[in-house]
């Protein structure tokens, strides 16, 4: 329930000011429809108005013995004002509901444009699941705060001209209805704070009680394995019980709310009775005056109430917008530069083209990547290279090695683009990094993830993502190639399988092989590839192995290894260590050499191998 | 494990029951929630003398109202009798407040034991179910069912019923009071409330469906945003960016869509303009009569004022009426859980003896479902007992369905089971699985201590026999590491264990349950060596002794096995041990040999294949015998 509501570092304070001018702009473009939504509260307020003053009016026609014409009349004219009243109310529902949904539209889209651009380390950085809260949900606020804006202003236009209205009547008794005014402000107030505080600390616990009840689900299919049955009832009952507790409590608070309105409500309507009572006697007011004052006294104490809370309710509304807003202007650290301020940074300013463009990648790279005296860190604590430099010749396939926190998956990162390094240069095909087009170099990487992520469509589908003009015969070519397609027969519906939710339908292996066809689809020149741990079955892992074969045989190659397998198979291991290359060259001569690498191995890579296998099976023997 | 006398047929095949001397009523969601409110019968009376107290008292006031009125346009005005009406509207309305309050309460504490009794049924049915059951199930799912939709069954009550009955108290007062001051003035109220119901109804029909639409559209584009957004590292890597927008823009439009769809039905609110005509006419009338004589002043005041507590149902309804449906859907959902047949049953009195290990596969097929290709398909297997079986396969082949078929997770289709030579089924439920233990890839551990979690299935195992496990497990020196030892809390509120430090404690687990039958899915592997070392050393000491099966992907583990059965889209395709598998089988050889094979880029750019086991050169020919099949254009 809180999830959302915890702030973020990208978070920022706007002045109320900022919030309703930026909300401002998005009702800008519907102007006119405001307009005409504005005469139509304005039309339905006023009938509101009038139709107690026409009641009043009967009840005075009854001093004056009247003829059946004129109450006749009167009643008609009621009756038209409630006819006119509910039309005007069903137009401003649709008006509403249209304008609220083309609002909260119109943000989610820039919601979702603004956050799909931001780099990778805002991704990193934040959960997934609070930023599809922002877009979704906090958007959705919105409703609550055009709502009750709008009611506010109708409510307030109601009270001032009721109680000037009141006022041309009696000013005494509108004096007296005055005197209750402070009272209702302070109920309306106060019940709102009971009621933020016990619903706040109801959350809390209903949160608890909730994680409680999750674990007590998932945990049945343990307790059945081992016969607890009767355990893990009587530790769930225990929870069960406290929710139940909880929750009454809470319960019992906010019940309060209606009657004591009630009660005050009651208070009000003696006091004006017996007031107005005795200012009717003493023939200061007239009888359907006193009246119009009796019924007032709900048309004033509602208003009252609700303008009384406005501020509180609408708390919440502000801040989902400024929640929004933070997200929307989350900065990017990714910067590209364009290529004419790029030509001037370098003094090469006879050629000033001022051409302000990215340099667009028509043809296919070659693949050669040059790291040149870079620096990078995440943050000012964290320096994870100083001065790095590498070659990696166009078709050269690379393993990166060594401990976490060497600087392996930063050195993807940087390649691909999803994060600033802050000193150097990083060239590909000999050109600046900074000046690519984003979006045209990164359609020459082909990336695979340590988790692959796969689209809820068909293996088909996410196999031609990066490629979505493939046919399905060219899909099924690429899939063929791997290991014979034998995998392809493995999955229940082949190729038009549905993978489910994140691909959970597939056996992570399966899902290694359909993120390295996607990347065999797409044909890169540059494959980068952060091996998964998850250890998988021997016969699809010799399938991986053949997919990934295909894939360095063509392009130029970077891989964090995980797999023996893999590092058997590049030109070139590169072992890092705090930022820094300790040792390269090809398996053999670096294990042959018995040094960083060598040890390495024997952390990580001996596992995996036949003789561990052996030796393992002739220690358990023993 | 308790058993009644008194649980009611439905309960026969369930694995697990508690005793109850009261039943809810599953035949319909309505009937079941009707059969869990009236549990609570004294708070129901509750409910309906607070709503026809709060409705009459409500009433009273403009009786009094217009009795003061009479008392003004008395000649002589009557003061005192004003006076009094003032302090008579004051002690009703907190008279009113009082029973609105008592109203209030009752329906809360319904409102909020339902919910209680509701959850408890659930998971007490939930925990009835068999395996297989919840194997088919999400958790996601039943934690849904568990939580928000037993929360919706009580907001049904609470305020959805509760604004229901409290509304139609308002419907009755106008009805009863009009006609007391004058028989022809109950015609108004009557109108109103024929009219009202009939507008409900329409509206609340045409509502619904608006709802279901906005909901679906809402999921559907959440569920967008959230793939795009997981997968942001994809997207970005493809450079898919403006195709993911333009997807969402679609979403958000058909969500627009059902949005404005939902708005226009509830504007079209049709017991708002019969309130309005409502008034009209009542002023009407009692003008009418007035005129003729037939009622005073205070009368009109009166009847008007009585009129005006239509306006309470007249916009509760709105409200009230959704939040009931809803929580019928949601009771809905909860019954099909729970009357989701299991279909195993506990086959109390069966044969219980201890198990020695003998298991026999006997021409067993099984499919999860009529339609699907069988999972298993005549797999005849013989296993000795004492012996590790190791199950090797692709993902798909039927590893895990294999040793779901030994505990009876799922019943085979045809063909046998048999331990120490008596069918599964004729085995006592309890007696059977209380031998075999499980330790599945994904062990799960609950928010409680270490030692708690390794006692889970022996919860009077002594604190040394809990180390002895543990040691045993390879678990110990770990748990130590941590500073509180074995009263670690580990799980969600504690510490996070790796998948090697979770899978050591299951061990240990298995360790101290001392069952029978093993069956190990092992399908992690450590990130390094040292740990690899361990588990294999905890792995081999905990299968010694009993029939173990063990699902694998770690070569080492397959060696020494006494029996490897590979298995092929549901069949065995090769049986024997490592010796004679490697002679026989080329499936299997191809596993083995794989570790000494070097496929380089630079051999394979010229068609020289280095392996020499035969099913690689098949392999690689394969790869590079055909034509590089599509256009690879950059």
């Amino acid at each position: 329930m809180f999830m959302g509501l915890a702030a973020e570092k990208y978070d920022r304070q706007y002045s109320d000011r900022q919030l309703l001018r930026r909300m401002a702009a998005y009702f800008a473009p519907y102007r006119g429809r405001l307009i005409r939504l504005a005469l139509v509260v304005l039309a339905i307020t006023t009938i509101g108005l009038v139709s107690p003053l026409l009641i009043a009016r009967g009840i005075d026609l009854v001093g004056v013995q009247p003829n059946v014409g004129a109450i006749i009349a009167l009643c008609i004219g009621l009756l038209v004002l409630s006819v006119v009243n509910w039309l005007c109310n069903l137009t401003r529902r649709r008006m509403t509901a249209r304008l609220i949904a083309d609002v909260i539209g119109q943000m989610r889209n820039d919601a979702f444009k603004a956050t799909i651009h931001h780099d990778m380390a805002f991704f990193d950085e934040f959960q997934s699941g609070k930023v599809i809260t922002r877009i979704t949900n906090d958007t959705q606020e919105l409703s609550q705060v055009t709502v009750l804006i709008s009611d506010l202003i109708s409510q307030f236009t109601i009270l001032i001209v009721l109680v000037i209205v009141l006022f041309t009547i009696s000013w005494q008794l509108t004096l007296a209805l005055l005197v209750m005014a402070p009272v209702v402000v302070f109920l309306g107030w106060a019940f709102r704070r009971v009621a933020r505080l016990v619903t706040r600390s109801g959350f809390r616990a209903i949160a608890e009680v909730n994680s409680a009840i999750q674990e007590a689900v998932a945990g049945i299919r343990v307790a059945k394995t081992f016969r607890q049955e009767q355990a893990i009832y009587d530790r769930f009952k225990q929870i069960n019980r406290r929710s139940y507790e909880v929750n009454l409590r809470r319960g019992f608070v906010l019940s309060n709310v209606f009657p004591t309105l009630n009660a005050m409500a009651g208070l009000g309507t003696a006091v004006m009775t017996y007031v107005g009572g005795l200012a009717a006697v003493g023939g200061a007011v007239s009888v359907g005056a006193w009246y119009l004052f009796i019924i007032s006294l709900e048309q004033f104490w509602f208003p009252m109430t609700n303008i009384a809370s406005f501020w509180s309710q609408i708390q919440g509304g502000l801040s989902a917008c400024e929640r929004i807003f933070a997200l929307i202007d989350a900065e990017s650290s990714v910067k590209q530069i364009e290529n004419s301020k790029l030509k001037v940074e370098r003094g090469d300013s006879h050629d000033r083209t001022f051409n302000a463009q990215f340099s667009m990648l028509n043809s296919r790279l070659r693949g050669e990547i040059e790291f040149k005296r870079v620096d990078f860190r995440y943050n000012e604590q964290q320096q994870v290279l100083r001065d790095f430099s590498l070659h990696i010749a166009p078709g050269e396939s690379v393993a990166l090695v060594g401990h976490t926190g060497a600087g392996k998956s930063s050195i993807i990162k940087l390649i691909t683009r999803f994060y600033e390094f802050q000193g150097g240069q990083i060239l590909i095909d000999g050109r600046d990094i900074r000046t690519f087009d984003l979006t045209e170099y990164r359609r020459q990487l082909g990336l695979v993830s340590q988790t692959p992520f796969l689209f809820n469509d068909t293996v088909m589908n996410n196999i031609r993502y990066a490629r979505p003009d493939l046919s399905d015969a060219a899909v099924e070519a690429v899939a063929r190639r791997i290991g014979g397609g034998e995998w392809v027969e493995a999955l229940p519906n082949g190729l038009h399988t549905q993978v489910g939710e994140r691909g959970q339908h597939l056996s992570m292996g399966q899902r290694q092989l359909v993120a390295l066809a996607r990347v065999l689809a797409q044909h890169p020149p540059i494959f980068i590839l952060d091996e998964a741990t998850a250890s998988v079955d021997p016969f699809t892992e010799k399938q991986i192995q053949a997919a990934l074969n295909l894939i360095l045989a063509d392009s130029t190659s970077i891989l964090i290894a995980h797999r023996l397998s893999t590092v058997k198979s590049v030109d070139r291991i590169i072992v890092l260590d705090h930022g820094k290359i300790i040792e390269e060259g090809d398996h053999a001569t670096l294990m042959a050499r018995g040094g960083h690498y060598a040890m390495l191995y024997d952390t990580y890579f001996r596992h995996q191998s036949a003789d561990f296998n052996a030796e393992v099976y002739q220690k358990l023997k023993a | 494990m308790q058993t009644s006398t008194a649980i009611p047929p439905r309960s026969a095949t369930s694995e697990f029951s508690v005793e109850r001397e009261w039943h809810s009523d599953r035949r319909s969601p309505a009937r079941w929630v009707f059969s869990h409110i009236w549990r609570y019968k004294i708070y129901i009376l509750g409910i309906l003398i607070g709503s026809l107290g709060n409705a009459g008292g409500g009433a009273l006031m403009p009786v009094l109202v217009g009795r003061a009125f009479n008392a003004v346009v008395a000649q002589p005005p009557d003061i005192g009798s004003l006076g009094l009406m003032a302090v008579l509207i004051v002690v009703s309305q907190i008279v009113r407040a009082i029973l609105q309050l008592g109203r209030n309460f009752s329906s809360e504490i319904i409102g909020q034991r339902i919910e209680r009794d509701a959850r408890d049924e659930l998971y007490t049915s939930l925990i009835g179910k068999s395996m297989s059951f919840h194997d088919r199930q999400s958790i996601g799912d039943i934690m849904a069912r568990a939580t928000n939709d037993v929360r919706e069954v009580n907001l049904l009550m609470n305020p959805g019923v509760n604004l229901v009955v409290g509304s139609a108290a308002f419907l009755i007062f106008p009805i009863i009071i009009g006609p007391r001051i004058h028989p022809q003035l109950i015609l108004v109220p009557l109108f109103y409330v024929v009219a009202y119901v009939i507008a409900v109804a329409y509206y609340l029909r045409r509502l619904a469906p608006a709802t279901e639409r906005v909901r679906r559209a809402f999921g559907r584009m959440n569920a967008t945003l959230a793939e795009s957004i997981e997968g942001i590292e994809t997207v970005k890597g493809a450079a898919q960016e403006e195709r993911e927008i333009v997807r969402f823009r679609g979403m958000v439009d058909a969500w627009r869509a059902a949005a404005v769809g939902q708005g226009d039905v509830e504007s079209l609110y049709l017991p708002s303009l019969i309130f309005g005509m409502t008034m009209a006419l009542g002023l009407l009338h009692s003008l009418l009569l007035y005129h003729a004589g037939a009622i005073n002043v205070g009368d009109v005041v009166a009847y008007n004022g009585v009129l005006m507590f239509l306006q309470f149902p007249t916009f509760a309804t709105q409200f009230a009426y959704p939040q009931v449906s809803s929580g019928l859907a949601s009771a809905r959902r909860i019954l099909e859980l729970m009357n989701a047949e299991t279909l195993l049953d506990e086959n109390k009195g069966g044969y219980a003896g201890q198990i020695r290990g003998d298991v026999e596969f006997d021409h067993v097929t099984f499919s999860y479902g009529k339609d699907e290709r069988p999972a298993l398909q005549d797999v005849t297997i013989s296993v000795k007992a004492g012996q590790t079986v190791a199950i090797v396969g692709q993902t798909g082949s039927g590893k895990s369905t294999l040793t779901k078929m030994i505990n009876r997770i799922y019943d085979v289709d045809a063909g046998c089971v048999r331990v120490d030579g008596v069918d599964v089924r004729a085995w006592d439920l309890d007696a059977l699985r209380r031998q075999i233990s499980t330790i599945e890839q994904d062990v799960f551990l609950f928010s409680r201590t270490i030692a708690e979690n390794i006692k889970f299935g022996c919860p009077d195992a002594t604190q040394a026999e809990i180390e002895q496990a543990a040691k045993a497990a390879q678990a110990h020196d770990f748990i130590l590491s941590f500073k509180d030892g074995y009263n670690t809390i580990v799980g969600e509120r504690g510490v996070t264990l790796s998948g090697g430090q979770r899978q050591r404690i299951a061990i240990a687990r298995a360790f101290l349950a001392d069952p029978r039958i093993l069956i190990l899915d092992d399908s992690t592997s450590a990130i390094d060596s040292a740990t690899e070392d361990l588990i294999q050393q905890a792995m081999f000491r905990v299968a010694r002794g009993r029939t173990t099966f063990l699902i694998t992907h770690r070569l080492s583990q397959i060696r020494w096995a006494d029996l490897i059965v590979v298995l092929k889209q549901g069949r065995v395709v090769a049986c024997g041990s490592h010796e004679e598998l490697m002679r026989t089988s080329t499936d299997y050889r191809a596993i083995f040999a794989g570790d000494d094979e070097r496929p380089r880029k630079s051999a394979m750019r010229a068609r020289r294949p280095t392996s020499d086991s035969p099913h690689e050169v098949r392999g690689a020919l394969d790869i590079e015998g055909r034509e590089w099949g599509m256009g690879s254009g950059g």
